[in-house]
């Protein structure tokens, strides 16, 4: 009788540690929100964190799988540039707490630190996916602006990956139209950005401002999704496809001309990005802005050249419909 | 789509897609991790410093620094307006100039003028008017580039670099207004080259020493693409140093096993040169130096042909292959 307890207590013993063995072996998932018209995010955890809810839906949520998969939200200055300390610099230095096992501001931590083997993703929305490059371009002593203000290297030696959505790689004609304050049209916008502030003149499309001049080819792969939803009166202002925000040469990393117009069937691909490397293709969403982080907008995904997504065990056509229904973060769900 | 009406074929497609999942399915997520690792285990092969450009790969770094058009759409049917500038950055000192294209279905729409107004973050600080008159800095009369020369003013010379905006305003005959926004780097950088260079095989890589004159001591970075003499890019290389003030050699170490890759030994054209100060942000950009010098041909078994292994990929690729 003895025996056999011991043999049941053995076998639950080893059941549960495949079970741990398996959620430990799941990545952290580490949210970088985007460009904010207060320092709220910065200042209040709770905001940082319901940059990501609306209403009853959560990105984050649903990209950890109800919340199972751990995480860790960041919080930073989304209305400082892209390169200054209270934006790059305190992503940084968030990334590496998390990864060290410290705790975000409302108590969540990574299941595993690095030196415990631990995995981390980095997903980031809007100005994050340009707080990414710049962090990711200038982890290595030779990068032309190697950990500027923050411990860069430890973050790309620590990271696995970032996926963005709706990344601002290339600038925002959206920051275009604030800061040319010209067309009434496009004064949509402002309910994202409203005013020409710094971090906003620092992601306008313009040559000059691009975080590409600055940095080198991200150390790992930022992967690229994003949305195609108009919104009505700011989309009349970019060109191509865009979410309302961010026109798709930026969203997708693209080489050349940054308000080049694209759609989902010609938007570059993987050869053809901001940098020789680092860049890849995973789809493109019916989603605007806001629906890109908030999970609310369960909508269709297309392929795109060089994406994700399969058809019969080929890479699909690009602008072949590959979900009916599909919010972004449901879509993360499914990479791990 | 510009259409927010939800495609109904789009739906069934994609319904279709959920019930067959043959038909259309992500990656499962041990494969997408894996591909993740094998892309790793690949970049790994080199260095973060020198990469090998695949065969008809533009020069990134030449593209990084060409200017490019800025556009902004006008309602349907009604004209668009490209700016662009000469130069993605300008040293202090010298003019910059800025082009203006007002143009309807792919041709030239007529504007009364065009204006410009120079801003940075503090303020307007200069304004232009456009020409479309074939005198220098226009090419041509009537082709429907407008352009204008400016010379910034006198005190505005910054430490490092300033970002200009470009605010492009154009009236059309019919009284429309046509606005977009382009802009450039104002550079004052600590260090110039110098135009000597000098070339050797350093543990099996090819190295370019290029000389600088430093005036103000500060950190300094130097990017380099080699190509053939066809011009076809083969790899890249850069460094990044603190300098003090004087005559100082920078090198570019292009590793080894990128000509084993691309089967290439030589002679090689530095086709392009970028030198930055990059002590403060933004970074003081230096005008971009092309064909700057020619290599000996090289002898590939003198050079590399092992991959580099870097620690940072290969630790995350063992990793990834380890996740679920």
């Amino acid at each position: 009788m003895a025996g056999r307890r011991f043999m049941v207590l053995v076998f639950f013993t080893l059941v549960l540690a495949a079970a741990a063995e398996k959620a430990g072996a799941q990545p952290c998932l580490i949210f970088v929100h985007g460009k904010q018209t207060d320092t709220n995010t910065y200042t209040s955890y709770t905001a940082a964190r319901n940059y990501w809810v609306n209403g009853s839906h959560d990105f984050v949520k649903t990209a950890t799988k109800n919340l199972v998969t751990p995480y860790y939200v960041v919080g930073y200055n989304g209305t400082r540039p892209y390169w200054e300390p209270q934006s790059a610099g305190e992503v940084a230095t968030e990334i590496v707490n998390a990864t060290n096992g410290g705790a975000d501001g409302g108590g969540h931590r990574c299941a595993k630190t690095y030196a415990q083997g631990g995995t981390f993703w980095v997903i980031a929305h809007s100005m994050g996916g340009t707080v990414m490059d710049w962090i990711l371009g200038n982890n290595d002593a030779s990068d032309p602006n190697f950990n500027f203000n923050g411990p860069y290297d430890q973050v790309a030696q620590r990271v696995s990956m970032v996926i963005t959505t709706g990344g601002a790689h290339r600038g925002s004609q959206g920051a275009d139209a604030v800061c040319l304050q010209g067309n009434p049209l496009c004064s949509f916008i402002a309910i994202f950005i409203q005013s020409c502030d710094d971090a906003t003149y620092w992601l306008r499309s313009s040559d000059d401002v691009q975080v590409r001049n600055f940095a080198n080819a991200p150390a790992k792969t930022i992967y690229l999704t994003a949305g195609y939803e108009a919104i009505f009166g700011s989309s009349a202002c970019l060109n191509g496809e865009d979410d309302g925000v961010v026109q798709y040469a930026s969203s997708f990393a693209c080489s050349g001309s940054a308000t080049a117009s694209y759609d989902n069937t010609n938007v570059c691909n993987n050869s053809n990005k901001q940098e020789a490397s680092g860049f890849a293709n995973l789809d493109a969403t019916h989603e605007n802005h806001s629906d890109e982080r908030d999970d609310s907008d369960s909508d269709t995904r297309r392929a795109i050249p060089t994406g994700i997504w399969l058809c019969s065990g080929v890479p699909c056509a690009a602008n072949t419909v590959v979900q009916s229904s599909m919010t972004t973060a449901r879509f993360i769900s499914i990479l791990y | 789509m510009k259409s927010i009406v939800k495609s109904s074929l789009g739906c069934s497609l994609g319904l279709l897609a959920l019930a067959l999942p043959a038909l259309a399915q992500a990656p499962d997520a041990s494969l997408f991790a894996r591909r993740t690792a094998a892309d790793y285990r690949e970049l790994a092969r080199y260095p973060e410093s020198s990469k090998a450009l695949p065969a008809g790969a533009m020069d990134p770094i030449r593209e990084k620094r060409t200017p490019t058009k800025q556009t902004t759409r006008g309602p349907q049917g009604t004209p668009i307006l490209s700016v662009w500038a000469s130069k993605l950055s300008v040293e202090v000192g010298r003019p910059v100039d800025l082009f203006a294209e007002p143009s309807l279905l792919g041709k030239p729409a007529l504007p009364l003028e065009v204006t410009g107004e120079i801003a940075s973050t503090k303020g307007i600080v200069a304004q232009v008017v456009y020409h479309d008159d074939g005198k220098a800095p226009d090419v041509k009369a009537g082709d429907g580039i407008w352009s204008a020369r400016l010379t910034m003013p006198a005190g505005l010379e910054p430490d490092s670099a300033e970002s200009y905006m470009v605010r492009v305003k154009a009236r059309m005959l019919d009284g429309d207004i046509r606005e977009a926004a382009g802009g450039f780097l104002y550079s004052n950088p600590s260090a110039h080259l110098t135009g000597r260079y000098r070339e050797t095989n350093t543990g099996g890589s090819l190295v370019i020493s290029a000389q600088v004159e430093v005036k103000e001591a500060g950190r300094f970075h130097l990017a380099g693409t080699l190509a053939t003499l066809g011009g076809e890019p083969v790899g890249t290389a850069q460094a990044a140093t603190r300098l003090e003030p004087g005559l100082h050699w920078i090198d570019l170490s292009f590793y080894g096993l990128m000509f084993h890759d691309r089967k290439v030994a030589g002679p090689f054209r530095l086709s392009s040169l970028a030198l930055a100060t990059t002590t403060g942000m933004p970074n003081a950009l230096n005008d971009l130096v092309e064909n700057a010098y020619v290599t000996k041909p090289q002898r590939l078994e003198a050079l590399t042909a092992k991959p580099f292994n870097e620690p940072k990929l290969l630790e995350t690729a063992r990793r990834l292959e380890g996740e679920r």
